[in-house]
């Protein structure tokens, strides 16, 4: 324990150093990430997780394939089956019993002395408990989106800066080949000067309607799952359907600015501002609580003239994925190791030692424990997270409104519209708040 | 309606009658019918009503003889019409009828083709130039391609066999393939269709054609092509201009396929692109997305006066319709100032209205957390005291109150 408290703060140090620093995209060789070394007990980030459900589960897994370079410790969940499941995986893994169990993220953080934590939870619970985590000090790996307004995005982005912890955004599409060929292309400008991107994020699910309500079942606990969230009654929606009603989520869009929106932003040098216009409709189901977007088509204007279409897949020729019009052609990402090119020939070029290289991960779950231990900056940056999300919450407003949205994106402000920019946050539900900023 | 014209329509062999009502504006509209392999009785009366509530059409039912009947009796003018809707699939018109009628649509007439009308007329050539592709019949190889889409691609097949089929009725997703047409400009590009016949294996000479929306006709869904069959086409013949739905079979009441917004909504707009090649129509707020089928039992628009009145009895098991009237409404104002201030003002006469339920109070305090202004907030601070409506009003006021 004292080597480990020591290392942490050793880390903290060294990502104090760096904070800021890194700007330009970098390569970092991973021979100074000391891969293929053993990594001595001392040194293993001790980490546990927050939400055990689908995505988190799916993050422990990565996690425990890098082996004896972490040290899952202790598991927390509001939902007893969900997390005796987390329980039984570390245990098996690690051919013992000792992980420790909480329901209460606030007993957990308190408790365990950990070095990192993953966190997996439903949007509208993202702004208090990334803040409670990061204010710990603890290094997080969290899923995206990373916040349900713009409001919590920020107060999470603070939260990092002044605690110089190590934050890594789930967006791995980063950490795939085709993804950052594609970006590194566009933005060195191997489709010409990028002038016009069109996002395709899926489509809307298909209407969940009004599920009749239910008991509560024994192993959840529907109040604390609800949290800062208005209350509402249990209608069997807290696994997985959450994601179609706006309490909790913005839907498809939302669920996926994390992933192409964010893309997009890397290969056009966005990654650090935001649209400073934003108009567009969506089309919403006429019946039941599935209240997000079915359809959603919006357009952003950036103030170096740069226009990006964010639509469901269905509504755009290139369906789904990311793709930056230049003015010389067009360059095309998508899942399924997918990257095409208007001009074939674009898809060989070279590029030069002295061009723009972009940050390079092939593990993104690596990236996070190796920047953890180094106090590097990881490839999804908190920030880039929080300029890809605040992408689709504004569109989300404009459609929610009707309206066009003038956006300030260095004051982080909507200008003109009192309407609109109450929007930019979601009250919460007594007691529970926000840290101040 | 229905039931005042049924005995008229039944005693008449042939018969043009007039809404009594409505004073004659908008385009003359001319629907055929009289006979059918569907219940035109129906169908028919549903048309007029679909058309007409837009304001921008005047129509006519007018009945053919019955089969077997003297054609020669039916010879409409069709000069006096800017439209003509066929909604007959029966015994061949007169020689000199028909002459008539590709007269009117080479000078320019508007025509809907609808449902089984693309059944009609196998052998009568330039009828179906007008619907592009018909089916049953007889209709095989020597009418024409089937026309459809498989993976992607719009596929024109000259192998032989029967044109026109559908599988078991169900409700289906009708996809757009020219969303900038002006007919589904502005829609949503997938949306669920209510229980109709998926027709498939149409054929016919397909000629000027454009295939606006197809639907996957599923052999796993009871029976089925696994191709995206056709759904909405415009043609042009001469200086006309053509809308074929294909979709609408009517059950007592017109059903889910007649009641379905899409259906209703599509073929409002279809048939003005008919008449003028453009659709001045608004997109209706309860079309449908590919979230769930939208029914209107009574063909019409809900109105904002009749939202209010339906939210204010909402409850947790009851329909959320009105909320998304009043949404969507908040949304097409695009800011308007004047226009939110008469829904807060209507929103909160329902907060203070102590016959409204304590979940319609949730629903609205929802809204006026971003549209609501400092009219709401002194009616909003007393619902505070309101143990089932704290949350909500202390949500709405932590947004209206903060700067």
């Amino acid at each position: 324990m004292a080597n480990k408290s020591s290392r942490r703060d050793f880390v903290k140090r060294s990502a104090a150093l760096v904070a800021g620093a890194i700007v330009l995209p970098q390569i970092i060789p991973s021979s100074a990430l000391g891969m293929g070394k053993k990594i001595p007990p001392s040194d293993r980030l001790v980490i546990g997780s927050i939400g055990t459900g689908s995505q988190g589960m799916s993050n422990m897994r990565d996690f425990l394939k890098l082996k004896d370079a972490v040290h899952f410790v202790a598991v927390c969940d509001v939902d007893a089956l969900h997390l005796a499941k987390a329980k039984e995986t570390i245990d098996l893994d690690y051919k013992n019993k000792d992980c420790r169990t909480y329901s209460d993220y606030r007993e957990f953080l308190d408790k365990e002395k950990l070095d990192a934590v993953s966190i997996a939870l439903p949007d509208h619970w993202h702004g208090i408990i990334y803040s409670a985590a990061v204010n710990k000090k603890l290094h997080v790996y969290g899923e995206k989106p990373i916040c349900r307004t713009i409001k919590d995005g920020q107060t999470i982005v603070n939260a990092v800066k002044q605690n110089n912890i190590i934050w890594q955004t789930g967006s791995w599409q980063r950490s795939l080949f085709n993804f950052h060929r594609g970006a590194e292309l566009a933005i060195n400008g191997r489709a010409g000067k990028v002038k016009y991107i069109e996002v395709g994020l899926p489509d809307g699910n298909k209407g969940i309607g009004t599920p009749p309500v239910k008991p509560v079942p024994p192993e959840l606990n529907w109040e604390m799952w609800l949290g800062p969230a208005l209350k509402v009654p249990y209608r069997g929606i807290s696994h997985w359907d959450w994601r179609w009603i706006l309490d909790y989520s913005g839907g498809q869009l939302t669920d996926w600015a994390g992933h192409h929106i964010d893309i997009a932003n890397w290969g056009a040098g966005l990654e650090h501002t935001g649209p400073v216009e934003i108009s567009g409709k969506g089309v919403y189901p006429v019946e039941g609580i599935f209240n997000v977007p079915v359809e959603y088509d919006f357009l952003c204007r950036y103030s170096n003239g740069i226009e990006m279409r964010v639509a469901n897949a269905s509504r755009l020729p290139l369906g789904m994925g990311t793709t930056w019009h230049g003015d010389l052609g067009w360059i095309h990402v998508d899942r399924g190791d997918i990257i095409t090119a208007s001009d074939p020939k674009i898809l060989n070029e070279v590029i030069g030692e002295n061009e723009i290289h972009l940050y390079k991960s092939d593990n993104h779950w690596k990236n996070f424990v190796d920047c953890a231990r180094s106090g590097k900056t990881t490839i999804a940056p908190v920030e880039v997270a929080y300029r890809a999300i605040s992408v689709a919450l504004l569109g989300e407003i404009a459609m929610t409104t009707g309206q066009t949205i003038k956006w300030d994106p260095d004051k982080e402000e909507i200008i003109g519209n009192p309407n609109a920019s109450r929007l930019l946050a979601r009250p919460y539900r007594q007691p529970w708040q926000l840290p101040t900023i | 309606m229905k039931k005042k014209y049924l005995p008229l329509i039944i005693a008449a062999g042939l018969i043009t009658f007039f809404s009594a009502c409505k004073t004659e504006t908008g385009f003359k509209t001319l629907i055929i019918t009289g006979q059918n392999n569907h219940n035109w009785k129906v169908s028919s009366p549903i048309l007029k009503q679909i058309l007409d509530q837009t304001g921008l059409f005047s129509s006519e039912i007018m009945i053919t003889p019955d089969k077997g009947g003297d054609m020669k009796i039916f010879n409409p003018d069709f000069s006096k019409y800017k439209l003509v809707v066929i909604d007959y699939n029966g015994d061949s018109w007169s020689e000199k009828t028909n002459s008539a009628f590709v007269d009117y649509v080479k000078n320019g007439g508007g025509v809907v083709i609808y449902h089984a009308a693309d059944n009609s007329f196998p052998a009568w050539k330039e009828y179906n130039e007008m619907t592009g592709l018909g089916g049953w019949g007889d209709r095989n190889q020597k009418d024409g391609p089937y026309i459809y889409y498989k993976n992607g691609q719009l596929v024109t097949d000259t192998s032989a066999g029967n044109g026109g089929s559908h599988g078991k009725r169900r409700a289906y997703l009708v996809k757009t393939r020219v969303a900038d047409h002006p007919i589904l400009r502005g829609l949503p590009v997938a949306w669920l269709h209510g229980t109709d016949e998926l027709y498939s294996q149409l054929r016919g000479p397909a000629k000027n054609m454009q295939i606006l929306a197809t639907a996957f006709s599923d052999s796993t869904l009871g029976g089925g092509t696994m191709r995206d069959e056709p759904m909405l086409m415009t043609i042009t013949y001469g200086k006309g201009r053509i809308f074929h739905t294909v979709m609408g079979h009517a059950d007592e009441g017109g059903g889910p396929a007649m009641q379905c917004v899409g259906f209703i909504t599509t073929l409002q707009r279809g048939a003005e692109w008919a008449v003028t090649g453009e659709v001045t129509q608004r997109v209706p707020w309860d079309f449908p997305s590919a979230a769930g089928v939208v029914l209107r039992p009574d063909f019409k628009e809900m109105t904002l006066e009749e939202a209010f009145t339906h939210i204010a009895n909402y409850d947790i098991v009851k329909s959320t319709k009105s909320l998304s009237f009043i949404q969507a409404h908040l949304r097409s104002l695009a800011g308007d100032a004047a226009g939110i201030k008469k829904i807060e003002e209507m929103m909160v006469k329902v907060l203070k209205d102590k016959d409204a339920t304590v979940e319609s109070k949730k629903l609205l305090l929802r809204e006026l957390s971003w549209m609501g202004s400092d009219y709401s907030v002194p009616t909003i601070k007393e619902l505070v005291s309101n143990a089932e409506l704290k949350d909500e009003a202390e949500f709405a006021l932590t947004r209206l109150v903060s700067k």
